[in-house]
């Protein structure tokens, strides 16, 4: 695929170095058809955008003729070019600065994200997807990039809570390294984790079991399964989990239990700020802490009488 | 000997830490996946790498275990003979070799397989059964248990140098390590009698093709 992009660019490239005052155009025509080639281009530092759009444009057009054409007209344009764009739709809203292509799975994202703000109205479907993508400036008729339909709806708003949590337990641990914050009890730790992530579905609790159903249907499984692996091997691992045995396994699927019967109960909650959810959730928790205690100790005596049973051995 | 060589290994690895840094800082990799700044995996630069890391740990791991639970069971059985203090000290540097493996699969994030307790018992089963038979029994376990290990090392090491030597010398460095230890317990184990035990080319080849299944079960679940 790269190939054959790559060989689109003589085509619009050259009229760029003929026609100057038309570049504009066909730089927007030329953005608009290629795609990132490498991960590594992407990975330049930080830069001005002129100077990275001018590299990129460089790094583009060092096989033609025209280099030296389209040199002069890339260092002339990057200003008109910022003024004269249309839309944001092509600028990167990922953070990377100068970034002018963008992927499709960039493209889907943002336009998923953008039917999230539909879901409530119109639940998970297709129609919230073709109302985002025309929020974004695009034909409705996008939709059609969307094989599993609501499917890629839900399962792209999982991700996205999942990031989130990660993010804000990344933020967490830095600070109790940087010795801003306290360090919390293993109980404490998950019992927070679990609602901040659950509070993320408050704004479409009303259409969740929808969502549920679609993650059932039998092509998301796997996805809606590795999410929620996901979601419990990164909690645990910013709760301190370092184990290496089949406690690895135990806590994960504690864990797991833990959380899905407690976004079940906040399904049909009707309490002010879900608060008996919350409560369901501390009692969960307190229940494994009491496994793991009443284990330990049953550990402790069995190896109190193998003790005293080597002694009266001997 | 052997620990002051890992030390020096450890402090060798922490030295070449930084330069590691630099270069993995190519690969557009969330900063929350290595907890330290020292690691002797690279941090892989894709979901690929991940796999591949993963499953090679997972096994390592796995072996190490395992043989930890045969020299158990060996001592369970000859512990109290003039073997017992060679089978304890074969038995301690696995015990390194798994600690090492934990710390790995920690740092990494890695999941340990999950029959891990069938390892367990098996492992032991394996190490008491064959001291039951003698000295020479255990030691023939050793050898062939040890050989297997080797190999399946060497293998690694090769995977590990077709793909990129620089990007993975510190972990290079770990396996090979392993192996060198690995291979003296064998040659130990031909030392002391392996070769007589009666039966001996059916109890290495029965041995080596269980470990075979056992690497290659340990790599996928």
């Amino acid at each position: 695929m790269g190939n054959v992009l790559r060989d689109l660019r003589p085509l619009v490239a050259a009229p760029a170095a003929t026609k100057p005052q038309c570049s504009s155009l066909s730089r927007s025509f030329h953005r608009a058809t290629l795609r990132l080639q490498d991960d590594s281009k992407s990975d330049k530092p930080p830069s001005s955008s002129s100077t990275t759009y001018h590299e990129h444009y460089q790094a583009h057009s060092a096989e033609q003729d025209t280099a030296a054409a389209a040199q002069e007209d890339s260092t002339s344009d990057p200003a008109a070019d910022q003024a004269s764009r249309p839309n944001t739709s092509y600028q990167d809203q990922g953070g990377e600065q100068g970034e002018e292509y963008e992927t499709e799975e960039q493209l889907q994202a943002r336009i998923l994200t953008a039917a999230l703000e539909f879901v409530p109205q119109h639940g998970w479907s297709m129609e919230a997807i073709a109302i985002g993508a025309e929020t974004l400036g695009l034909s409705s008729a996008s939709t059609g990039m969307f094989y599993n339909g609501a499917g890629d709806l839900v399962l792209h708003f999982l991700a996205q809570c999942n990031s989130q949590l990660t993010d804000i337990l990344a933020e967490q641990h830095n600070q109790v390294q940087l010795g801003q914050a306290e360090r919390k009890k293993t109980a404490d730790f998950l019992r927070d984790a679990v609602e901040t992530r659950l509070r993320m579905l408050i704004p479409y609790i009303e259409s969740w079991p929808q969502a549920m159903s679609i993650l059932l249907l039998p092509h998301n499984i796997p996805d809606s399964l590795k999410h929620l692996s996901t979601l419990v091997d990164d909690i645990w691992y910013y709760a301190g989990d370092r184990s290496t045995d089949m406690n690895w396994y135990t806590k994960r699927a504690a864990l797991t239990g833990i959380y899905n019967t407690t976004e079940l109960v906040m399904l049909q909650d009707s309490s002010p700020d879900f608060q008996d959810t919350w409560n369901f959730l501390d009692n969960r928790i307190q229940d494994v802490v009491n496994m793991a205690t009443t284990t330990k100790q049953v550990e402790c005596l069995h190896q109190i009488a193998l003790r005293r049973n080597k002694g009266v051995k001997r | 000997m052997h620990r002051a060589a890992h030390t020096a290994l450890y402090d060798w690895s922490n030295i070449l830490g930084p330069a590691m840094i630099r270069q993995c800082l190519n690969c557009r990799v969330p900063p929350q996946l290595s907890s330290r700044a020292y690691s002797v995996v690279p941090t892989p630069c894709d979901s690929e790498e991940k796999e591949m890391l993963d499953r090679m740990l997972r096994v390592d791991h796995a072996g190490e275990y395992g043989a930890n639970r045969i020299y158990a069971g060996q001592m369970a059985v000859l512990g109290r003979t003039s073997t017992g203090p060679l089978i304890q000290e074969m038995w301690d540097q696995e015990k390194l070799h798994l600690s090492k493996f934990n710390e790995i699969l920690a740092e990494n994030r890695v999941r340990p397989t999950a029959l891990l307790p069938l390892w367990n018992i098996a492992g032991f089963l394996l190490g008491a059964s064959s001291a039951l038979l003698g000295k020479e029994g255990a030691m023939a376990c050793t050898v062939a248990v040890e050989e297997s290990i080797s190999e399946h090392y060497n293998s690694q090491i090769r995977a590990l140098m077709e793909r990129d030597p620089e990007r993975y010398t510190e972990l290079l460095q770990v396996i090979k390590e392993f192996r060198d230890d690995e291979l003296e317990h064998h040659d130990t184990g031909l030392e002391h009698d392996a070769e007589k035990i009666p039966g001996y080319w059916l109890i290495k080849n029965a041995i080596q093709l269980g470990c075979k299944a056992a690497i290659y079960v340990s790599q996928r679940v």
